[in-house]
């Protein structure tokens, strides 16, 4: 499990990196994060939910309402092309700061 | 299974948003946590185990809605309305106060959010209504100015206008004469405070050489007193300088001359200026004030030994306090009848016609017009209230699901109707400011437009009756179309709306919608009837033959001074050298000079004693109107001559000026002599005891005053002397051309006489027909609007109408229907509801044609041809307006209608 900084800092990333495919719903999200991380991370509604409303507000991602036959309307989080673009940029720093990490962090076990 | 949105509903409040907002919230997380409940049932969890799993989604409910109000950033509410609904329970009026306070403001900001959320629907709305509102506080603003506000003058309604009549004769309003209005003056005291006269004076001003013409009006001295009017500079006239052949020669200048031809100069009072060649003191200036548009005032001094029966002076008094018209009527009609026993010979059979200043002002015939404007431009919003309510109906179907949420969540169906009314009215302020500003702009174009075609237009400005009038005409129009949607939006079967889609049959609202195109239909074609007849009795009155040939005519006026030309020898001499110049010139055919031409607004009346026994030997004596033509006038102004021969010098004695022949008109000649020859016969003019004229010819008929006029009798003498002289020129070609060369032509014979009212004679004659073209052309805009808000209220409609019932068309289309039938099935709808609003319509057309009789020539109010093409022209804009909806209908695929649902 990592810190608890360390997962609120990159969760943002993480929403970002998984709408890049297309819209998903909130449950889908967290359900996602989950499997893509080999259970390693866990996100609860409680935190996952206004950090979607945040995103939202940033104008990154717009949730709407979509019904599909046969089940209840759900409310599907898509990209917007500020988000897009903000998703290239973090992605970018992202791997830079890793890389940075790593060199630090690697280079003392070299 | 657990109810989760009623889970979240009792855990989650966010007061701080918006209720639509939090509703949507709640429907979310309920929405993920029924999710993650199914997906651990389907994992192989029990229900219960299933359901603790959910529950451990969320623990601290309170830190997550202050993480969602911190992270929403967007919607969140400038009032927290939990706050509201608390202060909304409280019993104590002032918190009551406070409370109904807050909640508008809080409704009128949420409704500026939807109306910034839809920009193209609030342009639409907003543009529709500031139209309406301007057009019709534009058109109140001339009726409020010409109808409703007093005279601009002291104590109006205690002025009256006086003139003589003589009924006999069909006289109800004539001028007075000199000696008449004097021993009105003296002996009508008991009833007036004051009598004062005037007649209009035109004059030669002479500044550095150059002569100019100026409308000028002789007044008596209690004139300016009497309508409580005082010279900014300088003083009144004297009564000592109002009396005949005494005192120096004074003016007063009106403030436009003062400042343009004196360059304001404050020392202006005292010096002298050459006013028809002879210098006079200025003894002051005068404000601005609405009396004509005369800059030149001089004194009448009215003569006791003037001719009695000479009526040309027009007389004004102000009643004493407490003395009513009708008691001063009585009076003056003693005064009268007195002289008339005096005067047998000049004032038998006159008596007196008073009328108060403001009947005079605005008289009934340019009253009616107003009014029907009025109502026309209140039609016109009216229909665009209904489109506005049609809008918002269609709006609201797109909002039941606010609507439904809100009432959910437990607002009152009167809270609900408050809320959408208080958009609705947000929306109408908006469109009324908007329309204020219309109205200015409107009306300045109006004031030009009006000036020949309104009285009192001059006087034409925003007041504050306008504006309580604009914002009276808002609130209404907010009611209007605001309070139908609002209890019609409200009406909301709530688990309908909450269970399906956008959809839904909404059959009520459409319904509405309907009946709101058909009273569009039928208000518009009203209107358009309304300016069909006006358009046709326009058209008709063109079309009448005035008796003379307007066309390349070119008119003017020349005034001679007394000091130069004093005698009618002098007279002639200027004259025949003027015809004998311009008859000369390259291009002009013909000239001549009269002391009145048709449509100049000249009036010279007569009696008409034959030689012989009259016709009827106890009636009145026959009038006619009476001309000084010089030869050649028939031929320049193209009136034909019937029989006889034109004047000619020796119908003139030639060292008296006595008049010996006179042409004569034809219904002159017929109501004379009927079925007899004309030629020959002879008559008294003026008088009984004048020498008799011997009729040397017969001319067509002219209307001499309007198009729309019966014309009447009339006589034509030669030339002698009058002032001013009008002059008529037939040109080649454009006549404005010749303006240039008439004045130099003027200008070789005397310098000092200057050239005034040069118009080529199509203008005057388009003149007369003002007023009417005034009505017309407003009406015609007016029409034309409501036509395009029917045409689009019918296509919002019909499109919106298409739009609900893709999902039908794709069935009927998939089951085999033709695109005919689909296309027969959208333009069958809009031809049924346009023939309902057609025949509503013409209902109401046919009824209403009392009220445009009277204002139509040559055309009856009923008139089928009228009647049959404003139908058809609604027709086509109601075939315009489906075309686009129909085709979309017929285009649509079933396949993606099918899925779409």
């Amino acid at each position: 499990m990592f810190s608890r900084e360390l997962k609120k800092g990159s969760t943002e990333l993480l929403i970002l990196s998984l709408l890049e495919d297309g819209p998903r719903h909130g449950y889908d999200i967290g359900k996602r994060i989950e499997a893509r991380s080999g259970g390693r991370l866990r996100l609860r509604i409680a935190s996952l939910y206004p950090m979607l409303v945040r995103l939202e507000s940033r104008g990154l991602i717009k949730g709407r309402w979509v019904e599909k036959p046969g089940e209840r309307r759900r409310r599907f989080w898509r990209l917007t092309s500020e988000g897009r673009r903000v998703l290239v940029r973090e992605r970018a720093t992202w791997k830079e700061f890793m890389a940075a990490v790593n060199a630090v962090v690697g280079g003392s076990h070299a | 299974m657990p109810d989760w949105r009623r889970y979240v509903r009792e855990r989650l409040s966010l007061p701080r948003l918006r209720p639509e907002r939090e509703a949507e919230i709640v429907e979310d997380l309920a929405q993920q946590l029924d999710d993650l409940y199914r997906a651990a049932l389907h994992q192989g969890a029990t229900q219960s185990e299933a359901e603790s799993a959910a529950r451990r989604e969320i623990v601290d409910w309170n830190s997550l809605a202050q993480d969602i109000t911190r992270s929403d950033t967007r919607q969140r509410h400038s009032l927290d309305r939990r706050a509201i609904d608390r202060l909304e329970a409280s019993p104590r009026p002032a918190v009551a106060l406070f409370r109904i306070a807050a909640q508008c403001v809080a409704d009128v900001l949420h409704g500026w959010r939807l109306l910034l959320q839809k920009p193209g629907f609030t342009a639409a709305v907003l543009v529709t209504l500031a139209l309406g509102i301007g057009a019709n506080t534009a058109v109140f603003t001339i009726l409020d100015t010409v109808l409703l506000r007093p005279l601009p003058y002291s104590e109006p309604e205690r002025l009256v206008r006086i003139w003589e009549s003589n009924p006999a004769r069909g006289w109800p309003q004539f001028g007075v004469s000199q000696p008449n209005f004097l021993d009105w003056r003296e002996q009508g005291r008991g009833a007036f405070e004051r009598l004062a006269a005037s007649t209009n004076r035109p004059h030669n001003l002479t500044v550095g050489g150059e002569t100019e013409r100026l409308p000028g009006v002789a007044v008596t001295h209690d004139f300016l007193p009497l309508l409580g009017v005082r010279p900014t500079l300088g003083r009144n006239f004297l009564p000592d300088e109002d009396a005949p052949g005494r005192g120096n020669p004074v003016v007063l200048l009106s403030r436009g001359l003062w400042q343009h031809r004196f360059g304001g100069d404050p020392e202006i009072v005292g010096r002298a200026i050459t006013l028809n060649d002879v210098p006079h003191t200025v003894i002051g200036v005068l404000p601005e004030f609405h009396w004509g548009r005369y800059d030149v005032f001089v004194p009448l001094r009215p003569d006791p030994n003037e001719n009695r029966g000479d009526h040309r002076l027009s007389v004004y008094g102000r009643l004493k306090p407490g003395v009513s018209l009708d008691q001063a009527g009585t009076a003056l009609a003693g005064v009268a009848a007195n002289l008339a026993r005096q005067y047998p010979e000049s004032n038998d059979g006159w008596t007196v016609t008073l009328n108060s200043f403001f009947d005079w002002a605005v008289p009934q015939e340019s009253r009616r017009p107003l009014y029907l404007l009025l109502a026309a431009v209140a039609l016109v919003l009216l229909i665009a209230c209904a489109n506005v309510a049609g809008l918002l109906l269609a709006r609201a179907a797109g909002r039941r699901r606010e609507i439904a949420v809100r009432a959910a969540l437990g607002a009152s169906r009167a809270r609900l109707v408050r809320q959408l009314l208080a958009e609705a009215m947000l929306l109408a302020l908006l469109g009324g400011g908007l329309g204020l500003l219309a109205a200015q702009w409107g009306l300045n174009v109006l004031k030009t437009a009006a000036e020949t075609a309104v009285p009192r237009a001059d006087e034409i400005a925003l007041d504050h009756r306008v504006l309580l009038f604009a914002l009276g005409t808002t609130v209404l129009t907010g009611l209007l179309f605001g309070l139908a949607p609002a209890l019609q939006a409200t009406r909301v079967d709530l688990q309908g709306a909450l269970k399906d889609g956008a959809t839904g049959d909404g059959r009520a609202r459409q319904r509405a919608r309907s009946v709101l195109v058909v009273g569009q239909v039928a208000l518009s074609l009203v209107l358009l009837v309304g300016v069909g007849l006006l358009l046709r009795s326009l058209m008709a009155l063109i079309d009448t033959p005035p008796g003379f040939d307007p066309r390349n005519l070119l008119t003017a006026s020349i005034n001679l001074p007394e000091s130069r030309y004093p005698t009618a020898k002098e007279f002639a001499a200027f004259h025949q050298r003027l015809l004998q110049r311009l008859r000369g010139l390259p291009g002009i055919d013909a000239a001549s000079i009269a002391s009145g031409l048709p449509m100049d607004g000249n009036a010279t009346m007569m009696e008409v004693h034959p030689d012989e026994a009259p016709a009827a030997p106890d009636g009145p004596a026959p009038s006619a109107q009476w001309r000084l033509v010089s030869p050649g006038y028939f031929r320049t102004m193209g009136i034909p001559l019937r029989a006889g021969r034109d004047l000619e010098e020796r119908d003139l004695a030639p060292d008296t000026f006595d008049l010996r022949g006179a042409v004569i008109s034809e219904t002159m000649a017929r109501r004379l002599w009927p079925g007899q020859d004309p030629i020959g016969r002879r008559f008294h003019p003026w008088n009984a005891t004048n020498p008799p004229v011997t009729v040397v010819g017969v001319a067509g008929d002219v209307r001499l005053f309007t198009l729309d006029e019966t014309p009447g009798p009339a006589v034509y003498f030669f030339f002698v002397r009058w002032n001013p002289i009008q002059i008529a020129v037939r040109t080649q070609g454009e006549p404005g051309a010749f303006a240039g060369l008439l004045r130099d032509e003027v200008r070789a014979i005397d310098p000092g006489v200057p050239v005034a009212q040069i118009r080529p004679m199509q203008e005057l004659l388009g003149s007369t027909t003002s007023p009417r073209r005034f009505t017309m052309t407003l009406l015609a805009i007016f029409a034309g609007a409501a036509l395009l808000l029917s045409g689009v209220g019918l296509f919002g409609l019909l499109a919106f109408l298409v739009a609900q019932r893709t999902r039908d068309i794709g069935v009927r289309l998939a089951l085999g229907a033709r695109r005919s039938d689909i296309l027969r099935l959208v333009v069958g709808r809009a031809m049924h509801l346009t023939a309902i609003g057609v025949a509503a319509g013409l209902a109401g057309a046919l009824a209403l044609a009392g009220v445009i009789r009277s204002m139509l020539y040559g055309v009856g109010a009923r008139d089928p041809l009228t009647l049959v093409a404003t139908a058809l022209l609604l027709v086509l804009v109601a075939l315009l307006a489906c075309w686009i909806p129909a085709r979309r209908a017929a285009r649509v695929d079933p396949i993606v209608a099918l899925r779409c649902e």
